[in-house]
């Protein structure tokens, strides 16, 4: 019985750091149709665009399609941009999920809280759930958002 | 019986002197007025003739639940650990079906479960002007309504336990629109979902979950609970006035916070828990049963080798699985190792020509998305902001109660979220909805053939707030939600002149953040939408064999216009929002990056 008495104080600091090394509830096994990452793409082309698809006022929506990346289904489309092509300071990202029977992935970002009239330049790049880069790479496009002359 | 003959002192000292003075004493008294918050033309006229309609509908059904429990061999006790042999499975499945139209459990018996699934619209809900109209269904407290639409059952057994997976950085699992019912102590979230609508205020309305267990005890299937959980499961001593405090409708003013107003000792209140669970466990084992989950559907046959697609609904497949992207949510099992196209395969166009992975696959991935859906300002929710005569208000905020799904659900505002490390993604979860198992989301009525105008067609509601009436008009929202010209930063109902709400004019999303980007400007053509639905409708059960109670609507199909504005005529514009509720955008940790507006 000694071996089961645990301090208060112990039992404290033992579950502060199990909630802070892990989340409660958290997965890596699979269930059913949720199936492990894919494998990752060695390189991922850009295969059309980036593109605009559309502009308002205040948001702008970029769109390219590239080779499948693979890794995790759930991914994100990034856009890098700004008003000065050399300071792309500014990120955009969006999710969709990868159709694993597909070899290509559209991907499209909404670019929010722009200015009117205003002209931006952009990068982007797609990512997975984790954050980790597909190594996309693309040229600095730009696009001009409308709106009315003040 | 909504009676209350005496008051005891027992009871008055469970609810306060107040009810003494306020109490249910109605016999021979009139009943509670209704409850009509609503503005004209928000409760559809029909309501009362077709709340009617159902549950003689819902009786025959119990009808014939009740039989197939008098033919059921009994099963034998036996073994160890010990098991119901033979028939244990089919008993705990026909116990659940018995629960499940049983109307009893509700407090003025005007509510089974099945009021708001029937099986004919493969257990969405039954009345086509309430899907047209208020959206929610009323409860049993007329008019209180809840705020979404009615779910479907089939393939939600199969959803797992609600998990944040770390490599997908996402849900997966769980029950409801928002998953809060995840399944974190049963360990089986359909088995929790099954104990939210009875005591859900705006539905069931029960007051206590010993209310289900002490109504179970005097059901007439008690013998049949008896047999499946064990003698003297629902052996429980209730208090005298255990009746007339459960026809009292939950969130009533009596109660205050009280959630277990019924007096029980400690031994008889585990008991009545561990019976709610059975309850859940039961409804699960049906919805689990082939009466429910079947598939049985022509995908099915088609899987099985059965059935030759028709030229349509293999062109709506591909398109599915092709340029429409439906697949990658609504997993349709196919081969994960697609063959490449040429030069280093023979796939043409890169799809899939590898054999299905899944031999019963259920279109959904588990996970959840934010469509983009815009505000519906029928949703019967905005207008319940005045207490009703028992002193409850459903939404106080009004037209500021904004739905932000999972992400309220995990700042505990929706329900108790189980998981404190799960709230730290609320923001990243806020406007995410379930998605739902494809399956059955075209299933009609036998006399009414489809879903889609002109008809005969039987008036559906699509999603989570109804705000799509069609299956042509879901498809062209995926496929045309951001095009070119067709997004307005309007709500609903104030579409510039010159255009079509739904047709090309979309107003802008509930909820700006999480927007999911897999769909919006799928580049599909008129035709190709209309073959995507043509497809939707081989996932409809009952082809390889009956689908059980399908024959049992007995309300009217409606005929006339067009699938594509199908509904538009009860759009109404929605008035000028205020902000979001602070008990809704101030939890936090708060929405962002961007404001709900």
């Amino acid at each position: 019985m000694n071996r089961l008495h645990v301090k208060p104080a112990s039992v404290a600091a033992v579950a502060g750091l199990l909630i802070s090394n892990s989340i409660a509830g958290q997965s890596t096994a699979y269930k059913a149709e949720e199936l492990p990452p894919a494998a990752k793409a060695a390189r991922v082309h850009i295969t059309q665009g980036p593109e605009l698809e559309s502009a308002g006022d205040n948001s702008a929506i970029i769109r390219w399609r590239s080779d499948n990346p693979g890794g995790t289904d759930e991914h994100y489309g990034v856009v890098h941009y700004g008003t000065n092509p050399r300071e792309l300071t500014q990120t955009a990202k969006s999710h969709i999920r990868l159709n694993r029977s597909h070899s290509y992935t559209i991907f499209r970002v909404r670019v929010d809280g722009l200015a009117p009239r205003t002209t931006y330049y952009y990068t982007v790049d797609s990512m997975e759930a984790n954050g980790k880069g597909d190594g996309v790479k693309s040229v600095v496009k730009r696009f001009t958002t409308s709106g009315a002359i003040s | 019986m909504r009676v209350l003959v005496t008051v005891s002192g027992t009871l008055a000292m469970c609810l306060g002197a107040a009810i003494l003075s306020n109490a249910v004493a109605w016999e021979g008294e009139p009943p509670p007025p209704i409850y009509n918050p609503y503005p004209p033309g928000i409760l559809p006229p029909d309501l009362n003739s077709e709340l009617a309609r159902v549950l003689r509908e819902v009786d025959v059904i119990e009808g014939r639940a009740l039989q197939r429990w008098h033919a059921l061999t009994p099963p034998v006790l036996t073994g160890q650990p010990p098991t119901l042999q033979g028939t244990g499975t089919e008993a705990i499945e026909i116990l659940g079906e018995l629960m499940n139209y049983d109307k009893t459990i509700s407090p003025n018996e005007n509510v089974a479960c099945a009021s708001c699934h029937m099986p004919y619209v493969g257990f969405s809900g039954p009345i086509p002007s309430v899907n047209l109209t208020m959206v929610a269904y009323p409860g049993t407290a007329h008019f209180r309504a809840g705020k979404r639409t009615a779910q479907r059952y089939p393939y939600a057994p199969f959803f797992p336990v609600l998990q944040y997976n770390q490599a997908q950085n996402s849900f997966f699992g769980g029950n409801f629109w928002d998953s809060r019912a995840t399944g974190y102590l049963l360990r089986n979230p359909d088995a929790e979902q099954a104990q939210h609508p009875p005591v859900d205020t705006q539905e069931m309305g029960n007051p206590d979950t010993a209310c289900i267990v002490f109504k179970l005890s005097k059901a007439k299937y008690r013998p049949l609970f008896e047999q499946v959980w064990g003698k003297g499961s629902l052996d429980i001593q209730f208090p005298g006035e255990a009746e007339d405090i459960c026809e009292i409708p939950g969130g009533a003013a009596i109660f205050g916070s009280n959630t277990t107003p019924l007096r029980l000792s400690p031994e008889d209140r585990l008991r009545a828990n561990e019976a709610f669970n059975h309850w859940g466990q039961a409804i699960d084992a049906y919805e689990q049963s082939v009466q429910v989950s079947a598939f049985s559907s022509k995908f099915d046959a088609y899987l099985e080798g059965t059935y030759t697609l028709t030229a349509d609904e293999k062109a709506g497949y591909d398109l599915f699985r092709g340029r429409g992207n439906c697949n990658s949510c609504h997993l349709d099992g196919r081969s994960t190792a697609p063959t490449p196209p040429p030069p280093q395969g023979t796939a043409p166009n890169g799809q899939d020509t590898g054999a299905a992975a899944l031999t019963a696959p259920l279109f959904t991935c588990f996970g959840s998305s934010n469509l983009g859906l815009p505000l519906n300002p029928r949703d019967a929710i905005y207008y319940q902001d005045k207490p009703d005569s028992f002193g409850f208000t459903a939404n106080p905020a009004g037209f500021g109660f904004r739905d932000l799904g999972l992400g309220s659900f995990l700042r505990s505002v929706a329900a108790p979220n189980p998981n404190s490390t799960w709230t730290q993604f609320a923001p990243k979860s806020d406007g995410l909805m379930q998605t739902s198992s494809a399956r059955n989301v075209a299933m009609t009525p036998s006399s009414c053939p489809t879903t889609e105008a002109p008809g005969p067609y039987f008036q559906k509601e699509f999603f989570h707030n109804g705000y799509i009436k069609s299956l042509k008009q879901l498809v062209h929202f995926y496929n045309t939600r951001d095009k070119r010209g067709y997004a307005f930063n309007v709500t609903s109902g104030h579409c510039p002149k010159g255009t079509i709400e739904k047709v090309n004019c979309w107003p802008k999303p509930e909820v700006p953040n999480n927007l999911d980007m897999t769909i919006g400007d799928l580049g599909l053509s008129d035709h190709e939408e209309d073959l995507i639905v043509v497809f939707m409708r081989t996932l409809t059960d009952g082809f390889t064999r009956p689908y059980a109670n399908s024959d049992t609507y007995t309300g009217a199909c409606k005929t006339g216009g067009s699938a594509a504005t199908q509904g538009n005529e009860f759009l109404i514009p929605t008035p000028p929002l205020p902000p979001c509720s602070a008990g809704i955008c101030d939890v936090p940790p708060v929405p962002g990056p961007l404001p709900i507006p």
